[in-house]
């Protein structure tokens, strides 16, 4: 710090009047938390924001949606070489490489020992904190919004064809959706197949199926890791996709055509989707008139031993580079995150599930799932706790994963619109997916996963 | 002309019908989508009649995207941008037409070239610049020796830091950052007379009193041209404010576009978005009319 | 052109140009300079350290078929739309300089697509061009299947043509009416009294006069569906399906921003960068005339 640069500071502030006004003494120590989640689900984050704010007087956290988690974490980047980065961010899943290697945040449990908080990581169900940890097991951020995909499915269309139950392997969804087509329904099952759909179709197929996404454990153990999926059991599961989309049993539904997946199982037009469980307060809200609907877990297939599902969602990280006065008020906010009726709030006006077994027992015991609009999630409780996380379904810990997303969107696109063979798609995405880890470590060269 | 071309005449009149058809059809579909509710805006196919809701969408529209302050900032920055290049691109020509010093033909090369490379090829660097502006003179000095020195002599560590990242300076200034108005006061200032400026130093007018005093007055159809033209442009950029704007306050309209697409998993909710196209293109479509003379001489001169 | 009576106080005269040259150094050259360097390095993306390679960036970025699927998108975007739209802007201006009833009207209503915003233009297409809602739905009744820019790469490749095209109609239009208009009638007329009609003299004299006018919007088009193009790519296919429309600011903008990759995004915008001198250079070998004040 210098004359020259307050002077420089002052010169700023007064010609472009960017400087944010110093908080009065008397006044709440305010920081910022940036978060991706847009439309109902951020008016929920707003009024978390109101509560914790409302809860005690020393902090006011200051909530800013950034429309979306790509744009959280690219915005995040810029704000922070610019040296305007907020306190708390929240970061999607797959960005957990990236920001374990950033250099950019200070530890979340460092930070909650340091201000005197005692959690206890213990209580986190192990698919949760697994994800995030680091291989020593240490908490270096707090998991916020989770969820885990489900299988949604029509009762009444499947009461057409004599079933009462879901299908619980893939050999069954397809003997069903071919009963249902012949029943005369036009889209017995939508999927999409962009970008994000990785979570549903690639990452969670292979987590529920024991079946390494790369090699070092999905990226644990090294940053040498490199993609495998064209060799694993996702093949098979990709073929029989396509076969069904050719034989007119799946329809590809995305808002880039019209109607999205979510929009089509709730208006009745699909019978089945495969979708989070986060939008099971959506489909409840615009269903049908009438509808009846349930989930299920995610199907696999015949003798396969299942395992557990993947944590989706996001977590929250306390950046570097702020004042203690603001990881006071951090530690105070993650504090409040992880309160059981925090937990109880946030999952009843989202479809997120509790993150900690204490939260889950706590919800469990108000009757939570027990009533009509929530019975059901429960199910995204067991399917994560279908086993014990195995070295392969921890998660995944890769670099750039959003662009190996990406690749994943070009190449079933290529596949569905028959321009590439299901086998040649999957090489490709391998291809490139390796070229963009192999970058990635390229630009850490000698650092390695905390 | 005394010609007969009956057949020709016909001709001309359906194909330019036709054009017109092909350049208004976007408008009117746009217009009757956002008259529509949810259910008819979906109908296939959907009804070329008005429906009744053009206000009610206008205004749910209006709210969602919290268009009122991105319109205001849209404003702001175009506004910024004309004035800035309307002033900037004279100082320069003037400069460079009417004194004499050395290096003055690099520096005419060194602003002509900035016309090749628009602001999308360069766009990585740019906004690492603009995230801290003084970040080129920093370096420079740091290499120099210079800021060793100044921290030798007077112990003062030199740390120049100013960020633009979501300022209005931000948004317009790398936007003027560009030769095209220069080029077009220097074609002007050419064919003012010479005589002009004798008689103004026969009257003892410095430089700068000639500049205002009767360089700029006649330079007015230039500045219309050239305001509206740069307005304009500033109006509809998209990519440079998509980056610089984290923050929802320094948003411009153009930007806002891509939230009104209908969400996922919400329904498609068409008539909105529309609704939300026609605000936006509204305040250009009726620059473009109103000032039509001046759209169509200052692009001609502008990028001729 | 030189200005025979100039002032003399020639330091007053620089004075007037450093608002200028501070603008452009600190957002022009600066910059292009930088990417330069990054494109010579390997950046963290979140700061704090890069390592030199050398022109690795550009010999992993020329050895990806995606980059030249995203090269080869760009110039069948740039060919297609640049001659859709300079060759309806062509015979709509020429018609409209025979100046029959109505042209004065034709005049005004034919340049405002130009005005609007490349992303505005584009969701509106986008909702016309929508295969379940919108126009396109209504042959996808008759024709099922038919329009499918969500998974047909060539239908969303035709979708974001259209949508360029319908903007720059109202460009070129501007500028062949000019062109068009700056005959001289007396060289028409007096070809009329020789006896030649109305489509002969089209060929023979107003077409050779106007070439220039082609020349030169076809730099600008081209150029024009490099810069003006990512609006219309962003809103309506983000780059997709399979990278079909994957243009090349696109690309940049998706590699750098979104894969966090600003090294690899720098040497493409260097490559991008190249190209278009390229272009402007062969605008001035061949065009010179347009630009004579320059």
């Amino acid at each position: 710090m210098s004359i020259f640069k307050q002077g420089l500071a002052a010169l700023a502030a007064g010609a472009f009047s960017i400087a944010l006004a110093q908080p009065a003494a008397a006044e709440p120590v305010k920081f910022d938390f940036w978060f991706g989640l847009s439309g109902d689900l951020a008016r929920v984050v707003d009024t978390l924001c109101k509560n914790f704010n409302a809860s005690q007087a020393d902090y006011e956290v200051v909530c800013t949606s950034q429309g979306n988690y790509d744009a959280t974490l690219q915005n995040t980047i810029a704000a922070f070489r610019a040296g305007k980065q907020p306190a708390v961010v929240q970061v999607y899943d797959v960005g957990t490489a990236t920001m374990m290697l950033s250099g950019a945040y200070k530890p979340a449990d460092k930070l909650m020992e340091e201000n005197g908080y005692k959690i206890d990581y213990a209580d986190y169900f192990p698919g949760i904190a697994r994800y995030y940890a680091t291989s020593k097991g240490e908490m270096l951020s707090f998991p916020f919004n989770s969820s885990t995909p489900l299988m949604y499915w029509n009762k009444d269309a499947f009461a057409k064809i004599g079933k009462t139950e879901a299908p619980k392997t893939w050999e069954d969804v397809g003997a069903d959706l071919k009963a249902l087509k012949d029943a005369g329904y036009e889209c017995p099952m939508a999927i999409n197949i962009s970008a994000n759909e990785s979570w549903q179709l690639m990452e969670q197929f292979s987590a529920l199926h024991n079946q390494p996404i790369a090699t070092k454990n999905n990226g644990y153990d090294g940053l040498d890791a490199r993609l495998e999926v064209n060799k694993t059991k996702f093949v098979q599961y990709v073929t029989d996709l396509k076969k069904w989309y050719d034989a007119g049993l799946i329809k590809i539904k995305s808002k880039d055509l019209g109607q999205d997946m979510v929009q089509s199982f709730a208006t009745g037009t699909c019978q089945v989707i495969m979708t989070s469980v986060g939008d099971h307060g959506t489909v409840g809200k615009t269903q049908k008139e009438g509808m009846n609907w349930d989930v299920a877990e995610l199907p696999v297939y015949a003798g396969t031993e299942r395992k557990n599902s993947l944590v989706g969602g996001a977590s929250l990280w306390v950046l570097s580079g702020k004042s203690d006065a603001e990881y006071k008020g951090a530690a105070a906010f993650l504090n409040f995150i992880h309160d059981p009726k925090t937990a109880l709030f946030w999952s009843t006006n989202t479809g997120y599930i509790p993150v900690t077994k204490s939260g889950f027992e706590y919800m469990k015991s108000t009757g939570f799932y027990d009533k009509a609009p929530y019975k059901g999630r429960e199910t995204a409780i067991a399917s994560l706790t279908a086993s014990e996380p195995t070295e392969i379904t921890r998660g995944i810990r890769l670099g750039n994963f959003t662009q190996i997303r990406a690749e994943f969107g070009t190449q079933m696109q290529a596949i569905f619109a028959n321009k590439v063979s299901v086998q040649e798609g999957l090489d490709t995405l391998v291809k490139n997916g390796d070229a963009i880890l192999e970058r990635f470590q390229q630009t850490y060269p000698g650092k390695t996963l905390p | 002309m005394v010609e007969r071309t009956p057949f020709l005449n016909f001709f001309t009149h359906v194909i330019l019908f036709a054009g017109f058809v092909f350049c208004i059809a976007p408008f009117v579909i746009v217009t009757i989508a956002a008259s529509h509710n949810l259910k008819d805006v979906n109908d296939v196919p959907m009804s070329l009649l008005p429906g009744n809701d053009f206000w009610v969408n206008i205004k749910t529209a209006w709210v969602t995207a919290n268009l009122g302050p991105k319109l205001l900032n849209s404003f702001i920055m175009a506004t910024g941008v004309a004035a800035g290049k309307v002033i900037i691109s004279a100082l320069t020509a003037f400069s460079i037409v009417y004194f004499r010093y050395p290096g003055r033909t690099f520096i005419f090369w060194l602003i002509f070239v900035t016309l090749m490379l628009p602001l999308e090829v360069r766009i990585v660097p740019t906004y690492a610049v603009v995230a801290n502006v003084l970040e080129p003179f920093q370096t420079i000095m740091d290499l120099t020796g210079l800021s060793w020195l100044v921290e030798k002599v007077s112990g003062v560590h030199v740390a120049l830091n100013l960020g633009m990242l979501n300022s209005y300076p931000g948004l317009i200034l790398p936007l003027i950052a560009t030769a095209t108005g220069t080029f077009l006061y220097r074609q002007f200032f050419l064919t003012v007379p010479d005589e002009l400026t004798e008689a103004a130093r026969m009257d003892g007018a410095g430089p700068l009193r000639f500049f205002i005093d009767i360089l700029l007055p006649l330079s007015r159809n230039n500045m219309a041209a050239l305001g509206t033209i740069m307005f304009l442009w500033a109006w509809n950029q998209y990519l440079w404010p998509l980056l610089i704007t984290t923050d929802q306050s320094h948003a411009t309209a153009v930007t806002e576009l891509k939230q009104l697409i209908p969400n996922v998993g919400g329904a498609p909710e068409w008539h909105i978005a529309m609704a939300g196209t026609l605000i936006i293109m509204l305040p250009p479509l009726v620059v473009v009319v109103l000032m039509q003379r001046w759209f169509v001489r200052g692009l001609i001169a502008t990028e001729k | 052109m030189e200005k025979r009576v100039t002032f003399s106080r020639w330091t007053i005269g620089i004075l007037f140009a450093v608002p200028q040259l501070l603008l452009i150094f600190t957002f022009f050259y600066w910059p292009a300079g930088q990417a330069v360097y990054w494109s010579l390095t390997l950046q963290q993306p979140w700061g704090g350290g890069n390592i030199w390679v050398g022109l690795d960036n550009f010999r992993s970025i020329l050895s990806n078929a995606d980059y030249w699927n995203s090269i080869s998108a760009s110039l069948i975007f740039a060919g297609i739309s640049t001659g859709l739209a300079m060759f309806i802007a062509l015979v709509l201006a020429a018609l409209t300089d025979r100046q029959l009833a109505g042209s004065r009207f034709y005049r005004v209503v034919l340049i405002w697509p130009y005005g609007i915003a490349a992303p505005a233009l584009a969701l509106a297409f986008r909702f016309i061009l929508a295969p379940e809602a919108g126009f396109m739905a209504v042959v996808n009744q008759v024709w099922p299947g038919f329009w499918d820019p969500g998974l047909d790469g060539a239908d969303a490749m035709a979708s974001i043509i259209v949508a360029f095209s319908w903007k720059y109609v109202g460009y070129n239009f501007i500028f062949f009416l000019a062109a068009f208009q700056a005959i001289p009638r007396s060289l028409i007329e007096a070809a009329a009294m020789d006896g030649s009609g109305v489509i002969r003299r089209f060929w023979d004299i107003q077409f050779p006069l106007i070439t220039p006018t082609i020349f030169f919007l076809l730099v600008i088009n081209i150029t024009e569906s490099f810069q003006d193009s990512f609006g219309i790519v962003d809103i309506m296919t983000s780059g997709g399906p399979a990278n079909a429309t994957n243009l090349m600011v696109y690309k940049i903008y998706s590699d750098g921003f979104k894969g966090l990759d600003y090294s690899g995004a720098a040497a493409q915008s260097i490559i991008l960068m190249l190209l278009i001198i390229v272009l402007t250079i062969f605008q001035f070998r061949f065009i010179e005339r347009r630009v004579h004040y320059r």
